[in-house]
């Protein structure tokens, strides 16, 4: 990679998303997942996408990242219209996508030998991320040795190995535990800080989707569409200190009320009227198996 | 261990910030993002002092002196009841009357073991097992990949293939001397059809049960079609090939054998059934014994590859281990 092309690079990354819908089914079993989505994710920037599940967001990022065709409406990237998956593409799973077969070091490798770059700088290329996500030491370990927490810091790492120009993020530290959760938040802030890519970030953590990003899409149920964009004002870089400040925890508030709203609309509509009250009378004896 | 000493986080957050490089290590002092748990984790292996192996021996014993009693009481009983029948000559509906004692298989070994004839049998045997069993790879792992990835060599070779698959190999010896010029080919062809299917579906199976987040993931770290075959679906159905040419070595030997017994000249199974017809009891041991020496060298072998070939596997990952 020389210095130039990441200049150009630099001011690329443009996530633009247009009337984007989605219908999953045929006939009679059509389901709408997402209808008239727009929304984008300027270069550089950090965008959290966040809704109830179900709500079709992480069907959104994976129209993003190439790997479902939209219905209607298209994702372009820098302008051009996303075809199929590729590495100018980076994605980060939230189940663990690492080669088993490969040490952790040939897994950040693995997209820089598809564009058949020589063993020596992709060696080196790999072992520079690999120092700066803390994971030097275990350059030769097989992912099956690792941590989960672990395992996602060198799927980040992996997908930022080709120099893409924007991150796709599907709930990458769903499978882990809270207090991991928040040193990866850490992590990640950190890491984004010094490459400055366009992420498009997918949670259901509010916590999470504030602390991350510079602005928050928060989706309806299903079908998904963009219920409110939310910029977050908080100064970067940011730090962990920071989630105690009033500024972020009437952040939290606001956008816990709205999600709130939309998850209580999404289990139906008799909740409307009796709130949790008439949910809670609903359940009776049997239980919560009879009700769903 | 230098990680050892990356412990403290010192993030130089204004400074990383301005920096043009993307993606190219930041000319700034100390890791920007460091985990100490992990890295102090392995530190701590590695400074561990190695153990003599006498030491793990003795260790090894100890914890495991019920299991390794358990094998010995496990060889010892076999080669007791074996002993036992011959010695009084047990006649119970089961009948040890003409079956050859322990010690005069012994015999036989040490008479027959460096003779021609006995070693040109082996030779024979473990050549054509290699052919079959050779050229089973060959056609049924491209062939497994094909239509475990694509729907249409599916449709188009499952049919036949689940017709034919029921057939056991040995149903085939007569088929297969027809068709073959000469009983050795036909021979070898029994052989190749008995490890043929095992290998081939289980490399099928293993396509279609593979994890389709690593496929996603090859994708879209632009692999293209030939990659995503070489460099990820291969290696991620290693462990299910595996399995297959495990089995697919056991029914080869199984198919191998009764193929030499019926149509033979010459081979472990042929030596095995003259042994017999010859009211040569010692042998027939003795034959019985050699083949099950020879399969289980060959799945040890198999074994020893796959571990060789598949290091990742003994970390518990391989979801088919």
């Amino acid at each position: 990679m020389s210095v130039q092309m990441d200049e150009v690079k630099r001011a690329q990354g443009l996530i633009e998303v247009r009337d984007l819908g989605v219908i999953f089914g045929e006939y009679e079993s059509a389901v709408e997942a997402v209808a008239n989505v727009s929304m984008a994710v300027q270069p550089g920037e950090f965008v959290s996408l966040i809704g109830p599940s179900g709500c079709g967001k992480s069907t959104l990022l994976n129209i993003a990242a190439g790997f479902v065709q939209p219905t209607s409406g298209n994702v372009l990237i820098d302008g051009k219209p996303v075809q199929g998956p590729s590495a100018d593409r980076g994605v980060v799973f939230q189940q663990y996508s690492l080669f088993p077969w490969l040490t952790v070091r040939k897994n950040v490798e693995f997209g820089l030998r598809m564009q058949n770059m020589p063993a020596g700088p992709r060696e080196s290329a790999a072992r520079t991320l690999l120092g700066l996500a803390g994971l030097l030491a275990f350059e030769n370990h097989y992912p099956d040795q690792l941590s989960g927490g672990m395992k996602q810091r060198v799927g980040i790492v992996r997908a930022l190995a080709t120099s893409p120009q924007v991150l796709l993020m599907d709930e990458p530290f769903g499978a882990l535990d809270a207090q991991t959760c928040v040193v990866m938040q850490e992590i990640l802030t950190n890491m984004w800080q010094q490459f400055r890519i366009s992420v498009l970030f997918i949670t259901h953590d509010i916590e999470e989707a504030i602390f991350l990003s510079d602005k928050v899409y928060v989706m309806t149920a299903r079908p998904g569409r963009i219920k409110a964009e939310i910029p977050v004002p908080l100064a970067r870089p940011r730090t962990a200190d920071m989630t105690a400040s009033a500024e972020f925890t009437g952040m939290v508030q606001q956008l816990k009320a709205l999600i709130r709203a939309e998850s209580l609309a999404s289990m139906g509509a008799e909740l409307k009227e009796g709130g949790l009250k008439g949910f809670g009378m609903s359940v009776g004896p049997k239980g919560l198996a009879d009700v769903v | 261990m230098q990680a050892a000493t990356q412990t403290s986080i010192a993030v130089p957050r204004a400074q990383s910030a301005a920096k043009p490089e993307h993606l190219v290590a930041p000319a700034v002092p100390g890791p920007p993002v460091v985990q100490t748990e992990a890295a102090a984790l392995v530190a701590a292996n590695e400074s561990r002092p190695a153990i003599p192996a006498a030491v793990r021996l003795t260790r090894w014993l100890r914890n495991n002196a019920l299991s390794v009693f358990l094998w010995c009481m496990s060889l010892g009983l076999l080669f007791a009841a074996w002993y036992l029948g011959t010695r009084y000559r047990i006649d119970l509906f089961i009948r040890f009357t003409n079956i050859p004692a322990p010690a005069e298989v012994f015999a036989k070994v040490t008479e027959v073991a460096g003779s021609a004839k006995y070693m040109t049998n082996i030779g024979i045997s473990v050549r054509r097992i290699f052919t079959g069993f050779g050229i089973a790879i060959l056609i049924a792992l491209p062939l497994g990949l094909l239509i475990g990835r694509y729907r249409s060599a599916r449709d188009l070779l499952m049919p036949a293939i689940e017709v034919l698959r029921p057939i056991p190999a040995i149903a085939w010896v007569p088929m297969s001397i027809m068709l073959w010029p000469t009983t050795e080919v036909s021979i070898v062809f029994i052989t190749f059809l008995g490890s043929f299917f095992p290998i081939l579906l289980n490399t099928v199976h293993g396509v279609t049960a593979m994890d389709p987040v690593l496929l996603r993931a090859g994708r879209c770290l632009g692999a293209n079609e030939a990659r995503m075959f070489w460099n990820v679906i291969l290696p991620g159905v290693l462990p299910h090939i595996f399995t297959g040419l495990a089995v697919g070595m056991g029914v080869a030997w199984v198919s191998l054998i009764a193929a030499e017994m019926i149509s033979g000249q010459f081979g472990v199974g042929y030596f095995t059934w003259e042994a017999y017809s010859l009211v040569n009891y010692a042998e027939i041991a003795l034959g019985m014994i050699t083949i099950g020496m020879l399969g289980l060298l060959c799945s040890g072998a198999i074994r020893v590859v796959g571990h060789f070939v598949m290091p990742w596997a003994s970390y518990g990952g391989g979801k088919n281990r």
